[in-house]
C-alpha cells in the first residue's frame, strides 16, 4: 500500500522570494510578510440574531465582536469586521479540528460559519514606507488620522477584494498593515505589492502565525 | 560627463572629459552667446551639455531645454505643422504651441516635448521634427507654396474622393508631409506606475496666490497638498519679481516654502501637472519623477499618476498671456513678452539683444525694464493704445524710449528669426525697425480650464477682456489671476482667503494667520486681438491655423466655436489651443459682428496637458495588464509542462503536451481517449463555490433556480439552472445539500462574481425575510475532476477503506465526506461533465498540488491521465452539455432542450417573462448536434446554418454554429450550433456557409448528444 | 466618482456595480393564486423593463461588491452625479428580521 502524503502548499509558493530586493538602502522601506498557517473563519449572524451572536463571540473571545470597520484582538483570534452583522476570526492554526468545533458549537444557533482558511492568504505590510507602496495599489486614505490602529476596511485591489486592517506598530515605530487576498489571487496581488515597493526597497517572508 | 547615454555624437564632450569644474564652467559659458554674466536661478557652478539635432551645447542647471537654447542663441526650433514654416520658441510655459521636440533616442524616444518644460540634464539629446533632411533646409517647406489648398477644412475639400484613395493614398500622405514628431515603435523600458494620495484641500499651482492659500490652509491645520507643474514653486514670482511683506520676493518665496516644509499636514509636489478633475473631488495629476534624468536609476519610476481625493480644491493656476495675430507673428524670435522676461531674470538668457514690443495693456510695459536692466535694447514700444501708462512715464523719459502707436503689421526675417518689424500706425503709414527679437502681449487670460471641466461655462470679463471662471466644479474654488486677479497684492489675499475658506470648511480650527501684503499694481488693456494685414497671421501655432482659416469657416457656416474648431482644427493640437482659443473666437465673432461672449468657448476637457499611455497604464501592461488567478495545481501542472490559456483571468491548464506530439490536437485527442478508456482529472477549482446557509436556504435556492432545491435529500448533487428576471439562462452548475441548513453550490468559471451578486440582490433586496447568508468558497477548495470507466478504481486506491465506493454505496448524484489514505478529508461528488464515470473531488486549497500528486499515484497503474480545459470541452461536446457559447445571454431554458427542467409549483427569478410568446415560440433558434457531411471537414464555430439550396443571406439564415471539436470517438469534427426548429429537423441536411473564411459545405442536424445518448457509462 | 458606504464610509467607485433605478418593487406571485396570467405578465413586463428616464435625483441600486458586499440605495442627480443620501437595502446584515415585501 502506498503512503499517500499531504504535503501543504502555499499560494505564494514561487512568487514569495526571501530577502531583499530592489533598492538597496540602510533599511528596506517595505517589509512583506506572508503569515502562514492560519484558521480563518468568516461569522455571519442568521436573520435576527446579530444579539445572540455578539454575545457568543464575547463568551468565546473575551472580546465585543467588531461592528463597525475595526479589528479587534482576542483571548485567542483577531476579528475583524467584514460587512454588516459579519466578521471574520483569524487565530493561528494549532489543532484545527478542535479550534473549528468550539467555534461551530459556539454559535450553534445564531450564525453561520464558512472556513476559509485556504480561501485566503494572509500578507503584513510594514515598514517606514508601507504606506507610500500601499498607496499604489490601494485607494483608501491610510493617514493616522483616519486609519488609526484597530482599523479595518474591506475594499479592492487591482478589482479583487482584499480585507485591511492595522495592528500595532512595529517595534520600529512604523505602521504595520494587514492584506487578506483571496488565495488565487494572491500571486498577482503579491507581484503588484512587490512592484510597488521596489523603489523602497523590500525585505520578503514567510512566517507561522503566531 | 557620466550619465549620458544618447546615441548622437557630443563631439566636444571629450574635450571637456577631465578638466576642472571652474574650466568646464568658463567653455560652457563661452558657447552661451546670449547668457547674461550674472542673476538668473541657474547654478553656474554646474554646467550641463546637451545636444540639438546633434549639435553640442551647453547650459546650466536650473535650465530648461528652451532656455538653454535661448542661451545658445538659438531661434529656430520647429517646423509648422502644415506649412513648415520656421518656428521658435515663444512661451516659457506648459502652454507652449511652438518649441515641440523630440527627447532620447531608441526606445526612449519621446516625441512632441515642450522644450520650455523640459529640465535639462547633462547629456540630453534632443531632436527637431517634422522636417526633411534638416530643420535649416526643410523639402517640405515648398508647402507654403501650395498654401492655397491647406485653407481650412482642406481634408475634406481635397481629399474627398475617390474614398478608397483615403486609407492607402492620402492619409499616409498627409501624415508624411504634415505632423509632429514620431513615437519610438518599441516597448518602453522605464517603468511607470500610480498612486492615490488624500487630502483637505488641494491647491493646483504653487504661485504667489498658490503658496498663500497652501500657507493659510496648513496653518490652520487642515491636510494640505499643493501640486506644482514646474520645478520649483514660485509661478511669475520668479520672473517679474516683486515686493511681498517688505521683502523681495525670491526671498518671500523662500520663506514660504521653509515654511510649507515645517508644516506635517503639508506636502508639496513639485514637477506634478494637474490635469483632471472628476466628480466626488478626484483630481488627477502627473508627476514627472524623471524626466529631468537621460534614465531612471533602477527601480525608479519615470513618471506617476496621482489620483487625489480632496474635500476641497483651490486653483491658482494663473493666466496665460495671449499673442496678438499679425502676418509674420509666428517668425523665430517673436515671443510673448512675459517669456522674454522669464527667460531674462528667471535663466539670464537674452532672447535678443535688440527687443521690440508690442503690447496693448500694462503688464506688457515690464518688459522694458527687464531688458533694460540686463544691459539689452528696447527698438520700440509700440502699444496700439498711443500712450505711455503713467506708471511707465518715468521709464520711458528717463531711457528716451521710442513709443510708436499703431501696431505691428508684419515681421521680417527667416530661419535665423526677426529681423525687422513693420508698425503701421493709424493713418496706414509703415516704417521698420530694426529688431531681432519682438515681445508681444495681447493681455492675460485667466487659466479656467480646470473649472469647465464639469461644463461649467466661463464667464467674460470686459475691464480685463478675458474669461474668468463660471460655475467650478463642486469643492473647487479659483484663486488669483486663475479669477481675474491679476495683482500681486490680490493674488497674496485671494489666496489666503480661498486657502483659509476651505480648511475651515473642512473642520479645521487653527489660526489661518494673515495674508501677505503687497502693492496692487494697475493693469489697463485696451483690447487687440488682431492686426489686419497682407500675409500669414497665426491663431493657432501648432496646428497653423491662421486667421484667414477663422474668416473662411465663418464664410462657409460654420460659425459656432464647436463647428470652427472641428472644421480648422484651431485648438485640437496637443497644446488644445491654450495660447489661440480666445483668440481665434474673438477673430470669429468680429467676423459675425457678435461679442465674445456671444460667440462663446468651446467645451472644456481633460486632460489638460497630455500624458503619456504608460502613466495611464502605470504597472498594468505586459503580463501584469490585468490580475491573474491560478488555481491549487497551478505549479504542479506548469512542472509537467502544460499549456496555460487564460479563461477570464484565471490561468488554466489547456492541454499538456507529450514528446512527440506534433501538435495540440494530437495532445488533446489523447487526453480524450484516456479518460473514455481510462481515467483522467482535470483541476475544476475554477468554478465558482458558495456556501447557502440558513433555515431558509433552500426556500431561497428554489426561488433562485429553476428547479427545487428544498427536496433535495442531505448528500445528494442536482443540476440547476437560473434564469435572469427576463426569462433567459444567467448560469447553470451543481448544487449539492451538506446539510439541512447548508448547500454549497457551484456557478460557471465565466459567472462566478455575476451570480454571487446576484443573490446577495435576491437575498438583500427581494426577500429580507429569508434566513440566508452566503459566503465566497471559490478558492478554499481545490477541486479535480475525476473522469473515466475506471474512476472507481482510482478512488478506491485514495479513499480510506471504510468508505463505501460501491455504485449503491455512492450512487450517480451522491455527495458526501469522505476520507482519504493520508488522513486528509474531502468532500466528493458524483457528477459527470464528461459522459463518463466522474466524480468530483474537493479538499482545502492548500492540498491541491498534493492531490494532483496523489491521483498520479493512485493511478499509476491503471494509466491515469491529467488533461486540459480543451479534452474538458471536447467530452462536453461530445455530450451535448451546454456551456458558455450556448449560455449566451439569449436563449431560454427550452432553447437549452432544460425546458422540462422548470417548476410549475412555484414562483423562481425569470419563470413569469420566460412564459412571454416570442421566448416560447416554436421556430426559435435551440440546440442541436452538426456533423459536416464529408467526414475530413473542419467545422468551425460562428459559421451560418441555411437550409439546403438556399441562397445564404439574413432571410435564410437560420442559426450558427455555436462550439466545435475534432471528437476522438467519432473520428470527425462535430459541434453545436443554435439552429430554428432544431429538434424537429434530426437528420435533415444544410447549407454550412461561412463568409468570413470562404467556405461553404453541408452538414447535417442530429441530437446533441452524439456519445453514449442512454448515458449508460456515467451511470454505471 | 465617490460614494460613501453606509457601512465602509466614502470609497472610489471602482468599488460599486450599479444596477439602476430602486423604485420598480418585484410583483409577489404565487404559482397557484389563480390570478389571470395576463395580469402577472403585465406587472412582471413593468418590473423587469418599464424605467423613467429621470434627469435629477433617483433611487438606484447600487452593489458595493468590492467592499462589504452590501447592496445600497443611493439617491443620485444623474445630471450632476451628486449623491443625496446612500442607505442600505432591507436585507443587509441581520440586525432586524424584515417582513416580505418591504
Amino acid at each position: 500500500m502506498v503512503d499517500y502524503l499531504w504535503n501543504t502548499q502555499s499560494p505564494l509558493q514561487k512568487a514569495l522570494v526571501p530577502g531583499c530586493h530592489g533598492a538597496t538602502g540602510a533599511h528596506p522601506g517595505v517589509t512583506l510578510r506572508e503569515v502562514r498557517d492560519i484558521v480563518l473563519v468568516q461569522v455571519m449572524a442568521r436573520r435576527g440574531k446579530a444579539a445572540e451572536t455578539a454575545k457568543a463571540a464575547k463568551k468565546l473571545f473575551g472580546v465585543e465582536a467588531p461592528a463597525t470597520p475595526k479589528a479587534v484582538i482576542g483571548k485567542t483570534a483577531t476579528l475583524v469586521w467584514s460587512g454588516p452583522d459579519q466578521f471574520t476570526v483569524i487565530a493561528p492554526r494549532t489543532d484545527e479540528a478542535s479550534q473549528l468545533a468550539a467555534m461551530a458549537q459556539a454559535f450553534t444557533g445564531s450564525a453561520s460559519l464558512s472556513d476559509q482558511s485556504d480561501g485566503r492568504c494572509l500578507i503584513r505590510v510594514s515598514g517606514a514606507r508601507a504606506r507610500d507602496a500601499i498607496a499604489k495599489f490601494s485607494s483608501l486614505d491610510l493617514h493616522d488620522s483616519v486609519f488609526p490602529v484597530g482599523t479595518a476596511a474591506n475594499t479592492s485591489v487591482d478589482h479583487t477584494a482584499v480585507n485591511f486592517w492595522r495592528e500595532a506598530n512595529g517595534t520600529d515605530g512604523h505602521p504595520v498593515y494587514n492584506m487578506l487576498v483571496f488565495t488565487s489571487f494572491s500571486d498577482s496581488l503579491w507581484h503588484t505589492i512587490v512592484d510597488s515597493s521596489l523603489e523602497y526597497g523590500v525585505e520578503a517572508s514567510s512566517a507561522k502565525a503566531a | 560627463m557620466s550619465g549620458y547615454t544618447g546615441s548622437e555624437p557630443l563631439g566636444r564632450t571629450a574635450a571637456l572629459e577631465g578638466s576642472t569644474p571652474s574650466a568646464r564652467s568658463q567653455a560652457a559659458s563661452a558657447s552661451q552667446s546670449h547668457r547674461l554674466r550674472s542673476g538668473g536661478l541657474i547654478d553656474r557652478q554646474q554646467p550641463l551639455q546637451f545636444s540639438f539635432d546633434g549639435k553640442v551645447m551647453s547650459g546650466f542647471a536650473g535650465d530648461t531645454l528652451a532656455s538653454a537654447l535661448v542661451a545658445n542663441g538659438v531661434k529656430l526650433v520647429a517646423r509648422s505643422f502644415k506649412y513648415h514654416r520656421p518656428r521658435g520658441i515663444i512661451t516659457a510655459g506648459s502652454e507652449e504651441p511652438s518649441a515641440l521636440v523630440e527627447m532620447r533616442s531608441g526606445a526612449r524616444k519621446e516625441p512632441n516635448t515642450r522644450a520650455t518644460t523640459q529640465e535639462l540634464y547633462d547629456g540630453l539629446v534632443a531632436q527637431s521634427q517634422n522636417r526633411w533632411p534638416s530643420l535649416r533646409r526643410d523639402f517640405m517647406s515648398i508647402n507654403q507654396l501650395a498654401a492655397p489648398i491647406f485653407v481650412a477644412g482642406f481634408y475634406y475639400k481635397t481629399f474627398m474622393w475617390p474614398a478608397k484613395f483615403w486609407e492607402k493614398v492620402y492619409e499616409p500622405l498627409i501624415r508624411r508631409a504634415a505632423g509632429l514628431g514620431k513615437s519610438a515603435e518599441l516597448p518602453d523600458p522605464d517603468h511607470y506606475d500610480k498612486a492615490w494620495a488624500h487630502c483637505d484641500v488641494l491647491v493646483v499651482g504653487g504661485g504667489a496666490a498658490g503658496l498663500s492659500a497652501a500657507l493659510a490652509a496648513g496653518r490652520a491645520g487642515s491636510r494640505v497638498i499643493l501640486v506644482e507643474e514646474d520645478v520649483r514653486v514660485g509661478g511669475r514670482l520668479l520672473s517679474d519679481g516683486g515686493e511681498i511683506d517688505g521683502m523681495h520676493a525670491e526671498e518671500w518665496v523662500r520663506r514660504a516654502t521653509g515654511e510649507l516644509a515645517s508644516l506635517p499636514n503639508v506636502r508639496v509636489m513639485v514637477r506634478t501637472a494637474l490635469f483632471g478633475v472628476y466628480d466626488g473631488g478626484v483630481y488627477t495629476a502627473l508627476e514627472r519623477v524623471n524626466d529631468h534624468v537621460p534614465v531612471p536609476a533602477p527601480h525608479q519610476v519615470r513618471q506617476r499618476l496621482w489620483r487625489i481625493v480632496a474635500k476641497r480644491s483651490v486653483v491658482t493656476a494663473g493666466a496665460i498671456e495671449r499673442p496678438i495675430v499679425f502676418p509674420g507673428n509666428d517668425r523665430p524670435g517673436v515671443m510673448m513678452a512675459s517669456a522674454v522676461r522669464t527667460y531674462v531674470n528667471r535663466f539670464a538668457a537674452m532672447p535678443g539683444k535688440r527687443v521690440a514690443l508690442f503690447t496693448n495693456n500694462d503688464d506688457g510695459w515690464r518688459t522694458v525694464e527687464a531688458i533694460q536692466q540686463a544691459g539689452g535694447d528696447i527698438a520700440a514700444v509700440i502699444d496700439p493704445r498711443g500712450k505711455v501708462p503713467a506708471e511707465y512715464q518715468a521709464l520711458a523719459d528717463l531711457s528716451d524710449l521710442r513709443v510708436l502707436s499703431g501696431g505691428v503689421s508684419d515681421v521680417k526675417g527667416g530661419v535665423d528669426g526677426v529681423r525687422g518689424v513693420i508698425v503701421t500706425d493709424g493713418n496706414g503709414r509703415k516704417q521698420q525697425i530694426d529688431a531681432d527679437c519682438l515681445a508681444v502681449s495681447g493681455g492675460w487670460n485667466p487659466n479656467v480650464g480646470l473649472s469647465c471641466f464639469h461644463r461649467g461655462k466661463p464667464v467674460w470679463r470686459d475691464d480685463i477682456a478675458a474669461f474668468i471662471p463660471g460655475d467650478a466644479p463642486r469643492g473647487m474654488v479659483m484663486a488669483g489671476a486663475a479669477r481675474g486677479e491679476f495683482s500681486l497684492g490680490a493674488c497674496l489675499r485671494d489666496g489666503h482667503a480661498a486657502g483659509a475658506a476651505a480648511a475651515a470648511e473642512c473642520g479645521a480650527s487653527g489660526n489661518a494667520g494673515e495674508a501677505s501684503e503687497a502693492g496692487d499694481e494697475t493693469y489697463a488693456i485696451s483690447p487687440l486681438w488682431q492686426v489686419k494685414a497682407k500675409g500669414k497671421a497665426f491663431v493657432d501655432f501648432q496646428h497653423d491655423v491662421t486667421a484667414s482659416d477663422v474668416t473662411l469657416a465663418q464664410r462657409e457656416g460654420f460659425e459656432s466655436v464647436e463647428h470652427l474648431k472641428r472644421y480648422t482644427t484651431l485648438g485640437m493640437a496637443t497644446d488644445q489651443g491654450k495660447t489661440s482659443n480666445i483668440t481665434g473666437l474673438a477673430i470669429m465673432a468680429d467676423a459675425t459682428g457678435r461679442t465674445i461672449p456671444q460667440t462663446g468657448t468651446t467645451i472644456y476637457r481633460p486632460p489638460y496637458a497630455p500624458v503619456a499611455i504608460g502613466a495611464l497604464a502605470g504597472h498594468h501592461r505586459d503580463e501584469n495588464f490585468h490580475a491573474w488567478r491560478l488555481t491549487p495545481s497551478h505549479h504542479w501542472a506548469a512542472a509537467r509542462g502544460a499549456v496555460f490559456v487564460d479563461t477570464g483571468l484565471w490561468k488554466r491548464a489547456q492541454w499538456y503536451p507529450q514528446p512527440g506530439e506534433n501538435d495540440w490536437l494530437e495532445s488533446v485527442t489523447r487526453e480524450v481517449l484516456a479518460v473514455r478508456n481510462g481515467v483522467g482529472f482535470c483541476d475544476v477549482s475554477t468554478l465558482g463555490k458558495v456556501d447557502v446557509r440558513g433555515a431558509d436556504a433552500g426556500t431561497f435556492l428554489d426561488r433562485v433556480y429553476i428547479n427545487a432545491f428544498s427536496s433535495l435529500g442531505v448528500g445528494k448533487a442536482r443540476y440547476g439552472l437560473m434564469l435572469r428576471e427576463d426569462g433567459i439562462v444567467m448560469d447553470d452548475g451543481t448544487t449539492s445539500r451538506i446539510a439541512e441548513d447548508h448547500y454549497f453550490l457551484t456557478t460557471t468559471t465565466a459567472k462566478a462574481g455575476p451570480v454571487m451578486a446576484h443573490l446577495e440582490f435576491c437575498r438583500q433586496v427581494l426577500w429580507p425575510e429569508l434566513d440566508v447568508q452566503l459566503s465566497s468558497a471559490s478558492d478554499q477548495w481545490a477541486q479535480f475532476s475525476i473522469a473515466g470507466p475506471n474512476t472507481r478504481k482510482l478512488l478506491q486506491e485514495l479513499v480510506d477503506p471504510s468508505e463505501d465506493m460501491s455504485n449503491e454505496g455512492f450512487p450517480f448524484m451522491g455527495a458526501r465526506e469522505v476520507k482519504l489514505r493520508g488522513g486528509v478529508t474531502a468532500r466528493l461528488f458524483r457528477i459527470s461533465f464528461s459522459g463518463e464515470i466522474a466524480f468530483e473531488i474537493s479538499v482545502p486549497a492548500r492540498y491541491g498540488a498534493a492531490m494532483a500528486q496523489n491521483l498520479m499515484i493512485a493511478g499509476r497503474d491503471l494509466g491515469v491521465t491529467p488533461y486540459g480545459t480543451e479534452a474538458l470541452g471536447v467530452m462536453r461536446i461530445e455530450k451535448g452539455h451546454v456551456a458558455g457559447p450556448e449560455l449566451n445571454g439569449t436563449t431560454t431554458a427550452d432553447d437549452l432542450g432544460l425546458g422540462k427542467m422548470m417548476s410549475k409549483k412555484k414562483d423562481f427569478i425569470g419563470r413569469v417573462m420566460a412564459g412571454r410568446e416570442a421566448l416560447t415560440a416554436p421556430d426559435r433558434q435551440v440546440v442541436v448536434g452538426i456533423k459536416p457531411i464529408d467526414v475530413k471537414r473542419r467545422l468551425r464555430s460562428g459559421a451560418h446554418v441555411v437550409p439546403k439550396g438556399a441562397i445564404p443571406g439574413p432571410q435564410t439564415d437560420q442559426g450558427y454554429v455555436t462550439s466545435v471539436c475534432y471528437s476522438p470517438m467519432l473520428e470527425q469534427w462535430i459541434g453545436l450550433g443554435l439552429v430554428e426548429r432544431g429538434r424537429e429537423r434530426f437528420g435533415e441536411i444544410v447549407r454550412i456557409h461561412d463568409p468570413l473564411r470562404s467556405e461553404d459545405y453541408e452538414a447535417e442536424i442530429c441530437n446533441p448528444v452524439f456519445y453514449d445518448p442512454e448515458g449508460a457509462r456515467q451511470r454505471g | 466618482m465617490r460614494i460613501a458606504c453606509p457601512f465602509c464610509g466614502e470609497r472610489e467607485n471602482g468599488e460599486f456595480t450599479y444596477l439602476g433605478d430602486a423604485s420598480p418593487k418585484r410583483p409577489n406571485f404565487a404559482a397557484d393564486s389563480g390570478e389571470s396570467p395576463e395580469r402577472v405578465e403585465d406587472a412582471f413586463y413593468d418590473y423587469v423593463y418599464l424605467r423613467d428616464n429621470v434627469a435629477g435625483f433617483m433611487r438606484e441600486y447600487w452593489y458595493h461588491g468590492g467592499g462589504c458586499r452590501s447592496w445600497l440605495i443611493a439617491e443620485r442627480n444623474t445630471v450632476t452625479h451628486e449623491f443625496r443620501s446612500v442607505i442600505a437595502a432591507p436585507g443587509v446584515g441581520a440586525a432586524n428580521p424584515v417582513q416580505a415585501g418591504e
